[in-house]
C-alpha cells in the first residue's frame, strides 16, 4: 500500500498548483484591482450623478440602475460620442470616465459609490446639434470646433451615430469609432498648411520667389499633376491655388527629414490625451522615399494620415500666435498652454489663410461679418473618390473658434465641407456665448 | 437592484461580514478534525519475521525488498515486489505472489495467480524468509479499535453543521433583501429544504453510529453556495436546483452504500465500464450542440452532460485492488478505457472535460504504475495528447489566442472574461452582497465564471474559502489514503480529488484568464445538474477511503463483518 500512498504526492501537486495560481491571481488583483472593478461602467455601485453641457442642458444621468440620457433624441444620437453608452460600446464616450469619478475603489470593499457628481462639459450641445444636422445623418463625416483662446471644445460630432438608448438599433460600419479623434484619414490640401509652415521658416526670400505651374511637373521622371494650370504664382498665390506643384517642389527642397521634423514636432504623429481619452495617431513616410514621394507626401497624399483631432490642435496654436491652448472636454479646467508654432510663423501662415479664404472661398458669402482663415482639401484616395476638407479658424476677439471639418469621399472641400463649416460656423457666432 | 432603507442596508452590511466569520469558522473547524488531528491506523493482524513483529495496517499488504513494501524484507532471495497478503471482506486472508523469483509457500502449496489462503498461526515462506502470520480476533480488534481516536471526538460534527446552518440562515436573509417577490417562496423552500436535507442526512449519520461529517459539510457549504448562484442569476430554476440537489446526495448516500463492500464493488468495474461507454457512445450519436461542444443529451424536459456522469465511472475503473494493480493486463484495459474516453470527447468537441480526463488518467496511472509500465504509459500519454492537440477545432485555438490577451479585446474574443475579472473586482473582499452583483446578467457566469460571480456577490475571502475547502478535501484524501484499507479506495480518492481539483483550476483560472478559458464546471458550485450529480458522487469515494474510527457510513466496522458469519468466496476477487 505504501507504493502506492507514497505517489498520492502527485494529488498535492495540483493542490500546490492552484493555491501558487490563487496566489499569482491575488497579487494581480491588488496591482489592477482598481483598473478592472472601474473598467464597465454598468458595474455602478449605485452613484447618482449628473453630466451637463457647458450650458446645463442634461446629456447623461446616473441614476444608479441605469443610465439615463437627454430626453431628445437628436441630442443624444448628435452627443453620442461625447457621452457613450451604457454598454460601453464606444470605447472613448466619458460616461466610463463619468463612473470612474463617481465612484470609489478599495481592495477591501472593492467598488463604493461617492456622493453625487455633477460634471460639467465645454461642449454645447446645441451646436453638436446644428453639426449634426449640417452633416446630415447619411454621410460618413465629423467635425470639430473648439475656443483656441481656453482650449473648450466646443464641438464634437462624428457620423454615423446611433442612439445610446436604442441597443436594437440598425448600425452602420463604424457607428462606434469617433472620427474626430479615432481615425486618421488622408489629409490632401490642407496638409499643405504644414509644408507652408515649414518653408516659412526655411526658405530664404520666400516672398520673392515664385513657381511656376503649367501641365505638371516632373520630379526625377515621375510627374505630379496638378488641378489647373497657374502659371507663375507667388508663394501666397501657391497656397490659395492650392498648387500641387508648387508644393511638391516646396517639399522636395525642403527635403523628407525636414518634414518629417515638422510633421513630428506639429504633434500629427502622436497620439493626444483629451482629458483622459487616448486620441490616435497619424502617419507620415518615415522610411525613405526618393524625390517624388516626398513631392507627394508635401501635398497630402503619398501615405500621409491625419487625426482630424491633431490638424484642430495645429489650428488652435495658428489662431492663438502660436501657443496652444491643450483643447479638453472638462469645463472649468485649467488645461495645459505650450507653443506649438512660432509665433511669426503662425502670423505669416494665418494671413495666408485668410488670403485664401477672402481671394478663393467667397468668404464674404460663406462666413458673412465673420475674419475667416481656412484652407480647404480635396484628398484623392487613388478609387475616383475624395475626401472632402474644409478646416481653419475664425480670427475675431468675440468668437475665437476654430474648426476641423470632413465628409469622407464628399469631393471638393469647398462644396461639401466647406458648405457644413460655412452653415455651422455663421450659427456658431450667431448663437454660442462670446 | 431594488431600492432600500437605512435599516436594510445595516443589515445587508452586517450580514456580509456574519457570512464570512462562519465560513472561516467553518473551514478552520473542518481543517483541525480532518487535516490536524491524529488518527491511528486499524490493525488487521501481524506478520512475526524473527524478532520483527510487522502490524498489518491495510487490507493489501505489499511484502518484499522494495523501500516502500508494507512488510520489507531485506534479503537477496526476497523479490523487490514479492507478495501481497490480503484481507476479504469477512476476514479471511490470501496470499498471492507478484513477480517473484523465489515463489510463496504455505508448507507445500505454493501460491499461484488465484492466491493462497492462510490461516492464523500459518507459516509463509517468501523467498526463503518465514513469516508467520497472526490475525487479531474480534475481541482483540474491539480492544485496538477502542483506543483509536474516533472522527469528531474533538471538533463537534454537530456544531460545525450548526455553523452551516446559520450561514445559510444569513445567506437566505440577503437574497430575501434583493431577490424579486415572486421568486422569494421558492427561494426560502429550496433553502429550507436543503438545511432539513444535510439534519436528516446528519441524523441518518448518528443513526449508524457515524460520527465523520465533515466532508458532507465541506459539500453542503458548496452546494449552498451554488443554489446562491442559482438565486442570483435563475430564481426561477431554483426546485429544479432543489431536486437535482436532493438527487446528488441520494445517488452520493447510495455509491458510498455501495463501496462498503469491497469485492462486490471491485467485480462491477467491467459493468461500469461498460455502462461509462455506452454514455460516451449515446453522446456521440445524440447530442446537441451546445457552442462548439456537443456534449449535452436532451431527455425528458432534462438536459444533462453524459461525460459528467462518466468522470465518475472514470474513476471507479481507474481504481484497483493491490494484487491486480501489479497486473499488466489490468492496466492495459484501463489504457484502452482513457483512450476511448479522450478521444470521443475531443470528437464531440469538448475540450475542456477532454483535458480533465486526460491529467486524471496521468495522475491515476502514476498512483498504479510500477516500473514496467511506465514507457507504455508515457507512449499512450503522449498519443493522446497529440490526438488532443490534433482535434482542437477553431474556436478552441481562438480561445487559446485570447488567453493572455483579453483586455484587448473587450468587446470581442474577451467579452466574458474581462467582465469576470471586472465584475470580481468590484467585489472586493466583501462582496456586494447576493443577487446583488452585475456578472449574473452575463452569458454562462453561473457557470463557467462562477467563481467571479461568487466574489463579486459575497467577497474575495469567501471565494478563497470556496477554494480551500476543496484542497482541504483534497488533503483528506491523500492523508487518509495512506491508512486506505484497500488500494482500490485510496487510489479512487486521490483520482476523484484530483479531478475536481484540475476541474476547479480550469474554471477558476480560466475565467480570470490565468489559463485558456475552457468552459468547465467548479464542483458543486457551477449550475449544472450532472455536474453536481458528479460532484457528489465523487465525495462517496473519499468517503469510502475515511477510515478514521466510526467515521464514515461506507466504510464498515468489523463488527459488522462478521454478522452473516459466511467465509469470503475467493472467486469475489478475481
Amino acid at each position: 500500500m505504501r507504493k502506492i500512498t507514497n505517489r498520492a504526492f502527485s494529488v498535492l501537486l495540483i493542490a500546490a498548483l492552484v493555491i501558487a495560481g490563487m496566489a499569482v491571481y491575488v497579487l494581480r488583483y491588488i496591482d489592477h484591482g482598481q483598473e478592472w472593478a472601474l473598467y464597465f461602467s454598468r458595474a455602478n455601485t449605485g452613484s447618482t450623478g449628473h453630466m451637463v453641457d457647458r450650458n446645463g442642458i442634461t446629456l447623461a444621468y446616473f441614476s444608479g440602475a441605469n443610465n439615463l440620457f437627454s430626453p431628445d433624441r437628436e441630442t443624444r444620437i448628435a452627443n453620442y460620442h461625447v457621452t457613450g453608452d451604457y454598454w460601453g460600446r464606444t470605447g472613448t464616450g466619458l460616461l466610463s470616465r463619468f463612473w470612474k469619478d463617481t465612484n470609489d475603489f478599495s481592495l477591501l470593499t472593492g467598488t463604493t459609490h461617492s456622493s453625487d457628481k455633477l460634471l460639467q462639459l465645454t461642449i454645447d450641445a446645441r451646436l453638436n446639434n446644428k453639426i449634426y444636422e449640417a452633416l446630415g445623418e447619411d454621410c460618413d463625416g465629423c467635425m470639430l470646433v473648439c475656443n483656441y483662446r481656453t482650449g473648450e471644445l466646443l464641438g464634437m460630432v462624428s457620423v454615423p451615430s446611433t442612439d445610446p438608448i436604442d441597443g436594437n438599433a440598425e448600425l452602420r460600419e463604424g457607428t462606434f469609432i469617433n472620427r474626430c479623434i479615432s481615425a486618421s484619414f488622408t489629409p490632401g490640401s490642407i496638409f499643405k498648411l504644414i509644408t507652408a509652415s515649414a518653408a516659412i521658416e526655411n526658405l530664404k526670400n520666400l516672398d520673392k520667389r515664385t513657381w511656376y505651374c503649367e501641365d505638371g511637373v516632373k520630379i526625377a521622371g515621375v510627374e505630379i499633376t496638378c488641378i489647373a494650370d497657374h502659371y507663375t504664382q507667388t508663394f501666397e498665390q501657391a497656397l490659395a491655388n492650392s498648387c500641387n506643384v508648387a508644393f511638391a517642389q516646396i517639399a522636395v527642397e525642403l527635403g523628407q527629414e525636414r518634414m518629417i521634423r515638422y510633421v513630428r514636432d506639429y504633434g500629427f504623429l502622436d497620439g493626444h490625451s483629451l482629458d483622459g481619452i487616448p486620441t490616435a495617431a497619424g502617419s507620415y513616410p518615415l522610411e525613405f522615399v526618393g524625390d517624388p514621394e516626398t513631392g507627394w507626401s508635401g501635398i497630402g497624399q503619398s501615405t500621409d494620415m491625419v487625426v482630424p483631432y491633431s490638424m484642430l490642435r495645429f489650428l488652435c496654436a495658428v489662431a492663438n500666435g502660436g501657443t496652444l491652448i491643450e483643447p479638453h472636454l472638462l469645463l472649468g479646467e485649467t488645461p495645459e498652454a505650450s507653443v506649438l508654432v512660432k509665433p511669426a510663423t503662425a502670423d505669416k501662415l494665418g494671413q495666408m489663410m485668410n488670403y485664401n479664404a477672402v481671394s478663393h472661398y467667397n468668404a464674404e458669402e460663406m462666413f458673412p461679418g465673420m475674419t475667416v482663415c481656412a484652407k480647404t482639401g480635396t484628398a484623392e484616395l487613388g478609387d475616383g473618390d475624395s475626401h472632402s476638407w474644409f478646416v481653419g479658424y475664425l480670427a475675431d476677439e468675440e468668437t475665437p473658434y476654430a474648426f476641423v471639418t470632413l465628409v469622407e469621399r464628399g469631393g471638393f472641400g469647398i462644396t461639401r465641407a466647406g458648405a457644413v463649416a460655412s452653415e455651422v460656423m455663421q450659427w456658431a457666432v450667431e448663437n454660442l456665448e462670446p | 437592484m431594488k431600492k432600500t432603507g437605512g435599516l436594510s442596508d445595516t443589515i445587508l452590511a452586517l450580514s456580509k461580514y456574519v457570512l464570512i466569520l462562519l465560513s472561516i469558522a467553518l473551514i478552520v473547524r473542518c481543517i483541525r478534525s480532518m487535516l490536524s488531528e491524529h488518527y491511528e491506523p486499524e490493525v488487521w493482524g501481524y506478520l512475526r519475521h524473527g524478532n520483527d513483529n510487522f502490524p498489518l495496517t491495510h487490507w493489501e499488504n505489499l511484502i518484499g525488498r522494495a523501500l516502500n513494501a508494507d512488510v520489507r524484507l531485506v534479503d537477496p532471495g526476497v523479490s523487490r515486489v514479492h507478495a501481497v497478503l490480503r484481507r476479504g471482506s469477512r476476514g479471511t486472508w490470501r496470499v498471492y505472489d507478484i513477480f517473484s523469483k523465489g515463489g510463496v509457500w504455505i508448507g507445500q502449496a505454493k501460491a499461484g495467480p488465484g492466491g493462497l489462503a492462510v490461516a492464523d498461526g500459518d507459516v509463509i515462506n517468501v523467498g526463503g524468509q518465514r513469516l508467520r502470520f497472526r490475525a487479531v480476533t474480534p475481541e482483540k480488534w474491539e480492544k485496538l479499535e477502542s483506543k483509536r481516536t474516533s472522527a469528531g471526538r474533538r471538533v463537534s460534527p454537530a456544531v460545525t453543521l450548526l455553523e452551516l446552518t446559520v450561514f445559510q440562515l444569513f445567506l437566505l436573509l440577503q437574497h430575501a433583501m434583493s431577490a424579486k417577490a415572486e421568486d422569494l417562496k421558492a427561494i426560502a423552500l429550496a433553502w429550507v429544504a436543503l438545511i432539513a436535507l444535510e439534519w436528516l442526512c446528519y441524523n441518518a449519520m448518528r443513526f449508524l453510529n457515524r460520527s465523520g461529517f465533515e466532508i458532507e459539510t465541506l459539500a453542503f457549504y458548496l452546494t449552498t453556495l451554488g443554489m446562491s448562484v442559482v438565486a442570483s442569476s435563475v430564481p426561477g430554476d431554483m426546485l429544479k436546483q432543489l431536486v437535482l440537489t436532493i438527487a446528488a446526495v441520494l445517488l452520493f448516500l447510495l455509491l458510498g452504500l455501495w463501496l462498503r463492500k469491497l469485492e462486490r464493488a471491485v467485480a462491477a468495474r467491467f459493468t461500469v465500464a461498460v455502462v461509462s461507454l455506452l454514455l460516451m457512445g449515446l453522446n456521440i450519436l445524440f447530442s446537441d450542440a451546445v457552442l462548439g461542444a456537443r456534449n449535452w443529451l436532451n431527455f425528458a424536459g432534462f438536459s444533462f452532460q453524459p461525460s459528467e456522469l462518466v468522470k465518475v465511472g472514470f474513476i471507479y475503473v481507474g481504481a484497483s485492488t493491490l494484487d491486480k494493480v501489479f497486473r499488466r493486463r489490468d492496466l492495459y484495459t484501463f489504457i484502452l478505457f482513457s483512450a476511448f474516453c479522450v478521444v470521443s470527447l475531443a470528437l464531440i468537441g469538448d475540450f475542456g472535460t477532454a483535458l480533465i480526463f486526460f491529467i486524471t488518467f496521468l495522475v491515476i496511472s502514476y498512483l498504479r504504475s510500477g516500473s514496467i509500465a511506465t514507457v507504455l504509459l508515457a507512449v499512450a500519454g503522449a498519443a493522446m495528447a497529440g490526438f488532443l492537440a490534433v482535434s482542437v477545432k477553431p474556436y478552441i485555438a481562438r480561445r487559446f489566442a485570447t488567453w493572455g490577451h483579453v483586455w484587448e479585446d473587450v468587446y470581442g474574443a474577451g467579452f466574458q472574461q474581462t467582465r469576470a475579472i471586472s465584475a470580481a473586482a468590484a467585489g472586493g473582499l466583501y462582496g456586494k452582497g447576493a443577487g446583488a452583483g452585475w456578472l449574473k446578467g452575463i452569458f454562462a457566469a453561473n457557470t463557467d465564471m462562477v467563481f467571479a460571480l461568487i466574489w463579486e456577490e459575497q467577497g474575495l475571502i469567501i471565494g478563497i474559502i470556496m477554494v480551500a475547502a476543496m484542497l482541504t478535501l483534497a488533503f483528506f484524501a491523500v492523508r487518509t489514503a495512506r491508512q486506505g484499507r484497500s488500494a482500490f479506495y485510496s487510489i479512487a480518492a486521490c483520482a476523484a480529488m484530483s479531478m475536481l481539483l484540475v476541474q476547479l483550476s480550469m474554471n477558476v483560472f480560466g475565467s480570470l484568464d490565468l489559463l485558456p478559458f475552457t468552459g468547465v464546471t467548479f464542483p458543486f458550485v457551477s449550475k449544472g445538474g450532472t455536474s453536481l450529480l458528479s460532484s457528489w458522487m465523487m465525495m462517496a469515494f473519499i468517503k469510502s477511503a475515511d477510515n478514521r474510527r466510526d467515521a464514515s457510513f461506507a466504510v464498515r466496522a468489523q463488527l459488522e463483518d462478521k454478522d452473516d458469519g459466511r467465509e469470503d468466496n475467493p472467486d469475489d476477487w478475481r
